[in-house]
């Protein structure tokens, strides 16, 4: 049986500190302490910086002695990290787990993943490969995929067009540009600056 | 495993020394059956039982031995030998390499310097403090109902009970670590019970029996006998590690791969053949569906999560795609790369004829060595026949050695067919070209008919009447036999050689190596002799 008394224990750690993890843990519903969500911002200084990253978790009969399954639900390009599932490649959630370990540790270990990535020990092939052979793709990508997934978009969209503008191309052709590339500003401008 | 190494090379040995005799001396028959006969001892390998009763004392010769050399308590003499699968040589010569407070570490044993400390813990640290915060449950608890580990780590007993009892259900008594993260240190034992069985008696007995079953689960030189319904024994083999031997249930079987016998063939080409004979019943189907054999323990694993890099609980990571085991492939995956498999587009009508004419002729042995089995009751009542008649000759061990040379001659000849299935099969495609294929195939066949067509003469020796024939023609009988029986010896022999040396000696890229030739049959186990040092 899930020992809820720490679940309930370890929101509340959790929630005191808030401001200066940016890490948050909720329950999915008020049903069930079994599923969570947790939120963690992109890294600053990666190309998830600015990302709001949402995780499924689901506590297993015997948490804390077995780890939380852990999920990304919000799409994220990382190669420990799949594009498809978002299943995470990660020791902590397998067989390194320790019951000391509580949900906050393990979502800043998931976030220490972010900005260290193991392409030696992938879960997405696809982007391990990138991510060796081309890193100005894979770095593109990712914050391609940052922007258009991990960002509230429709207020994203406006600066962007904004910024564009202010660049002194005409609004009309930087928000088609900007749609044609899925929201990435930095590919939009390059497809204005190429023309 | 230095061991081993001199073993097969003492083997090798013995086979050239064989090869030269025939050579030199190939006109002296009497010769070279005397020195087959001492080739045959010098392979005898030394087979024990061990029993549920027997399992403790099995083990504790070697706990013994590492308890000794290092002055250590049981369990962590176990934790130690559960590391290194058992071998203690290997422990020890780990030992010598990285020295005592590396491996300890690396094992996750952890030596407390001043043990009275550990008998005081508790009071000690009462009178300091009544309570202590367990960081698993948030809880803060008296200091008599948490326990401390011995590498210092204090939480409450109800944690460490769930603890326990989750890390026994799953399989992984062997090495239950502290709960602290990443602390390597593995539990005591002593408290793991104790504490296990207050709330699970039962599950606390089976504790006990895991940790002894380690070893004979994670020993290569023990296996468990593979008999259905179980028997309850274990082997223990001392100096080979590719032998057939017979359990005290009766049953014979491939030390390797735990079938039955099947020499000679190879373990790989046995399981492929038998794999193909067999119905494919529904667990077969589910286990081929829905796992993957571990690189390193063979067993079969299923996937439990989304994540294609998997462990074992064995403790093997490897790739679910590709089923390797190294660090996915030194860089990134590239098992996902189509190859294309030229083997895949063969003939299906000629293959299936050919598989039938090899099956065939497996069958129609095995069929015959099971209506000789029935000779065995028969020849009793010949041989007692012939003994309430006065002749001169009283002694019959010429019947029953050429009885059990039929039997063993038998059983090779019909594994020799799948052996044949698969060395000019497909397998071994790319390693001979199809010239050399064709010249290996006629060498071995024309060993295979010889040994065929005497084994035959010999069986039909044995079928005849002899309790009804007048004494001057048993003697010519007797003769026939003895006669028949030492040929066939050296048939069987030679088609082991042309086995081993032309035909496996030659495989460069894959390596098949087969359970050797016993001239008197399979080492059949004894019983485990308790140590002396009890």
């Amino acid at each position: 049986m899930i020992d809820f008394a720490r679940v309930q224990k370890e929101l509340q750690e959790c929630g005191k500190d808030v401001e200066g993890s940016g890490i948050r843990v909720a329950p999915k519903s008020d049903a069930t302490l079994a599923r969570l969500v947790g939120t963690i911002p992109g890294p600053i200084g990666t190309p998830y910086e600015g990302g709001v990253f949402q995780i499924d978790i689901t506590l297993p009969d015997g948490y804390p002695f077995e780890p939380p399954k852990m999920q990304f639900s919000t799409k994220v390009w990382h190669p420990n990290i799949s594009s498809q599932s978002g299943a995470i490649c990660l020791d902590i959630l397998k067989d390194q787990w320790s019951p000391a370990l509580t949900l906050k540790t393990a979502l800043l270990s998931v976030q220490a993943l972010l900005s260290a990535p193991e392409p030696d020990d992938p879960q997405d092939a696809v982007v391990a490969k990138q991510y060796l052979k081309d890193y100005q793709t894979f770095i593109s990508t990712a914050r391609y995929w940052t922007e258009t997934f991990a960002k509230t978009s429709s207020r994203g969209i406006e600066e962007k067009v904004q910024k564009l503008v202010e660049m002194g191309f005409p609004e009309a052709q930087a928000r088609t540009t900007l749609e044609s590339v899925g929201g990435d500003e930095n590919l939009a401008l390059e497809k204005l600056c190429s023309g | 495993m230095e061991d081993y190494v001199s073993v097969d090379s003492d083997d090798d040995y013995d086979y050239l020394y064989y090869d030269d005799g025939t050579e030199d001396g190939g006109d002296s028959d009497r010769l070279e059956f005397a020195e087959t006969k001492a080739d045959a001892d010098s392979q005898s390998v030394n087979v024990k039982v061990i029993t549920r009763e027997s399992l403790l004392a099995a083990q504790r010769e070697d706990l013994r031995k590492v308890m000794d050399v290092l002055s250590l308590k049981e369990h962590h003499a176990r934790s130690l030998l559960i590391h290194y699968r058992w071998d203690v040589n290997q422990l020890l010569s780990g030992l010598v390499e990285k020295g005592k407070d590396k491996l300890y570490a690396e094992v996750g044993v952890t030596i407390l310097e001043h043990r009275d400390l550990v008998s005081s813990n508790f009071s000690s640290s009462k009178a300091k403090k009544s309570t202590v915060l367990c960081e698993i449950c948030f809880e803060k608890v008296p200091t008599n109902v948490a326990t401390t580990m011995d590498c210092g780590h204090v939480f409450c007993n109800t944690c460490w009970t769930k603890h326990f009892i989750v890390k026994i259900k799953g399989g992984q008594s062997r090495r239950i670590r502290c709960m602290a993260h990443k602390c390597n240190s593995i539990c005591d034992e002593e408290k793991i019970r104790m504490l296990v069985s207050t709330r699970d008696p039962i599950l606390a007995e089976k504790f006990d029996r895991f940790l002894l079953e380690s070893y004979i689960e994670d020993n290569k030189k023990v296996k468990w006998c593979p008999s259905t319904p179980h028997c309850g024994n274990a082997l223990r083999i001392d100096d080979c590690n590719l032998c057939e031997v017979e359990c005290a249930c009766g049953l014979k079987f491939c030390f390797k791969c735990s079938s039955e016998a099947h020499s000679p063939c190879s373990c790989q080409m046995w399981e492929l053949w038998s794999q193909k004979c067999r119905d494919e019943s529904e667990t077969v189907n589910w286990i081929t569906v829905n796992t993957k054999p571990c690189p390193k323990c063979l067993k079969p694993v299923e996937k439990n999560g989304g994540c294609n890099h998997v462990h074992c609980i064995c403790g093997q990571h490897f790739c679910w795609h590709c089923g390797r085991p190294d660090k996915f492939h030194g860089g990134y995956h590239s098992c996902g790369r189509y190859t294309e498999d030229e083997q895949k587009t063969r003939n299906a009508k000629r293959d299936l004829q050919r598989y039938m004419h090899y099956y065939d002729r497996y069958k129609a042995h095995k069929h015959s060595s099971e209506l000789e089995s029935k000779l065995q009751k028969t020849m009793k009542k010949k041989m007692s026949e012939l003994e309430a008649r006065e002749i001169t000759s009283k002694d019959y061990s010429w019947a029953t050695e050429g009885l059990n040379r039929l039997f063993r001659s038998r059983q090779i000849l019909s594994y020799s067919y799948p052996f044949a299935y698969y060395m000019f099969g497909d397998i071994f495609g790319s390693e001979m070209t199809k010239q050399e294929k064709v010249i290996k195939q006629h060498l071995f066949e024309d060993q295979q008919q010889q040994l065929e067509a005497h084994v035959e003469r010999l069986s039909s020796f044995l079928e005849a009447p002899f309790n009804e024939y007048p004494d001057n023609e048993v003697i010519t009988l007797r003769m026939e036999i003895i006669n028949f029986s030492t040929v066939v010896d050296k048939l069987c022999r030679k088609l082991y050689e042309c086995i081993e040396n032309d035909l496996l000696g030659c495989l460069t890229r894959t390596s098949q190596s087969i359970a050797p030739y016993m001239s008197n049959g399979m080492d059949k186990a004894s019983e485990v002799t308790d140590c002396k040092g009890l």
